[in-house]
């Protein structure tokens, strides 16, 4: 019994300190949003600025296209997102109850493209967006997830699967067609599923680098992550307020994260299962 | 055409026509319908732009002109180029060191979360917030640390009357640090899986060791390991595929935002995917950069094939 506690406390001991090892560059950083490029630039470095700069905040608001980087953001990330929910559950929705031709080839296919490493596709995409004249703007970034992504299409084929097959039975008794049938009795029995695709799917389109990095040129086209990169140039002498740039564009995902945590972390737990 | 058919059948029958039949057509239509958008995905988005890029990997193709057949100038121009080879042996170190250091800390994590503490879910959740962070957010985060003038770590070697390191700019510490920032950023992911691989080791197994004698680490050795050996699988054959593609970490922590300074210094941290990216992106070149890519696959899928191999010798399946 007492060998059981020694180790539950170096449990505790171990996991406090990688959680400190987690949580204190963050509040570093939060005290460097809060400098002046004085106080931010100081050697040696200071923890607590003397007086917290909040307006540094305000001028991230004012300066540059920053409010443009967070209305791209948004409108790359709610797009994608809409596009996921509705194209992966229509397919997976396919997948998991319907009977029609080629079924098994397709769904083999599906996991086949998730075996594709992106790096073999990605030239081809973008001479395929170059003829289409959608270079440089959002279009590239969002409309790959309206066609249904092998990922979504697997996690709601997961979900359908595990409904019992009387409730479709009933449906069609009363002469639903099979799309009735996923969109009123299927879809709202699946929310969690949704939940977690969403966050997925915001997430990685929120945080996303390199695809904006390929398709956009123009400065008010950037999305968070990199139009706070480019402000390095027009602010030079003013990083402390790239510092606040970045926690802003954290804030989304933050409240999300603290909102609906389980999702999150189902998520990824569910990868790890399969 | 079906539906007289149908419309025959009921005549004749006097009844409702058999509904199995007349549901499994319209069931095939609707299933066919609704699968469309991921044919064409796989159409449009995979099946051509694959056959694409191996056409170009053996052309020489700038956008402007047609592609040129070229047969295997590019693979050759690749064995030849100093800076290829650098990238590939970067990329290699940098998976090497990453993969087997992530997986091994993740589960210690995990191992010592598991055992009932309370506050659980506090621990979990700080762990995931550099998950759920953009490598833009890290950069500023690693910066109040490692930044070579200001950052904490300097100072705090300065105080100890040691040396300050010039970091992610010294050619020597760059490659580590980047691991070190990226098992950072990643470990809290991985625990995560791992955390729902252990919760299924049933605990009757480890009572039964305690019956016997065994201590914690004997436990952890000879019930943990091998039971959770096939979420280790796992997250070694997804990591080494995503470490193998990294590129917006090296992208944003060496460059800054600035393409051409990114991979530096020196090189140093230049890996295939900030090559691929400046060949075609950068230059034009979508031939070679297609050919690397092709290359990238290749390695990847051998490893992969190399890891499913040696997994049965310690991969325990029920």
């Amino acid at each position: 019994m007492k060998h059981k506690r020694w180790s539950r406390a170096i449990a505790y001991l171990a996991i406090t300190v990688s959680a400190l090892v987690m949580l204190v560059p963050f509040a570093a950083t939060l005290m460097n949003s809060l400098k002046t490029y004085k106080e931010y630039t100081a050697v040696p470095p200071k923890w607590i600025p003397a007086s917290l700069q909040w307006s540094n905040y305000a001028k991230v608001l004012e300066l540059g296209h920053f409010g443009q980087y967070t209305f791209n953001s948004f409108f790359v990330a709610l797009l994608s997102v809409a596009g996921a929910v509705i194209s992966c559950s229509m397919v997976g929705y396919a997948f998991a109850r319907l009977r029609f031709p080629f079924k098994n080839a397709l769904f083999v296919m599906v996991l086949g493209t998730m075996m594709i490493p992106p790096v073999v596709i990605i030239i081809p995409h973008f001479i395929i967006f170059n003829k289409l004249h959608l270079l440089d703007t959002l279009t590239p970034l969002w409309v790959i997830e309206w066609l249904a992504q092998p990922f979504g299409i697997f996690l709601m084929r997961q979900a359908f699967m595990n409904i019992p097959k009387e409730y479709e039975e009933s449906a069609k008794m009363e002469g639903c067609n099979p799309f009735q049938v996923y969109v009123r009795i299927f879809m709202p029995m699946v929310k969690p599923t949704v939940a977690t695709l969403v966050i997925f799917t915001f997430m990685g389109k929120w945080n996303e680098i390199l695809a904006p990095v390929i398709y956009l040129t123009s400065n008010e086209k950037f999305t968070l992550p990199i139009g706070i990169l480019s402000l390095g140039g027009q602010w030079v002498g003013n990083e402390q307020l790239m510092v606040a740039a970045a926690l802003i564009s954290l804030l989304p995902i933050l409240a999300l994260f603290l909102f609906a945590e389980k999702y999150f972390v189902q998520n990824h737990a569910n990868s790890g299962i399969k | 055409m079906e539906q007289t058919i149908e419309r025959t059948g009921r005549a004749e029958n006097g009844v409702r026509p058999v509904p199995k039949r007349r549901r499994d057509s319209s069931e095939s239509r609707w299933g066919l319908i609704m699968v469309s958008p991921y044919l064409i995905h796989f159409v449009v988005f995979v099946a051509g732009p694959l056959a694409a890029s191996l056409y170009f990997g053996f052309s020489d193709y700038d956008m402007l002109n047609p592609p040129k057949w070229t047969g295997l100038d590019n693979f050759a121009r690749m064995g030849s180029d100093p800076l290829f080879w650098k990238a590939l042996r970067n990329t290699l170190l940098f998976t090497v060191l990453f993969v087997p250091l992530q997986t091994l800390l993740a589960l210690l994590l995990a191992v010592a979360l598991n055992q009932k503490l309370r506050g659980l879910k506090w621990f979990r959740m700080a762990h995931f917030i550099p998950v759920i962070s953009s490598w833009t957010v890290i950069l500023y985060v690693a910066d109040a640390i490692f930044n070579p003038r200001f950052g904490a770590a300097n100072a705090l070697l300065t105080r100890l009357g040691l040396d300050a390191q010039r970091w992610l700019q010294d050619e020597k510490l760059a490659i580590p640090l980047l691991v070190v920032i990226a098992v950072w950023k990643g470990i809290g992911y991985i625990m995560v899986i791992y955390l729902a691989g252990l919760q299924s080791v049933p605990g009757d197994l480890y009572e039964a060791a305690e019956i016997d004698g065994a201590g914690a680490y004997r436990k952890f050795r000879s019930i943990t390991l091998p039971m959770i050996s096939p979420t280790t699988f796992l997250v070694v054959v997804m990591s080494t595929i995503t470490t193998f593609q990294a590129f917006e970490q090296i992208y944003v922590l060496t460059g800054r935002g600035d393409m051409s300074q990114a991979g530096g210094p020196n090189n140093s941290t230049m890996v295939l995917m900030l090559d691929l990216y400046r060949e075609g992106f950068t230059y034009l070149r979508m031939g070679y950069a297609s050919a690397i890519a092709w290359v990238l696959f290749m390695i990847l899928f051998a490893l992969t094939m190399l890891q499913l191999r040696v997994q049965k010798k310690w991969v325990h399946y029920e």
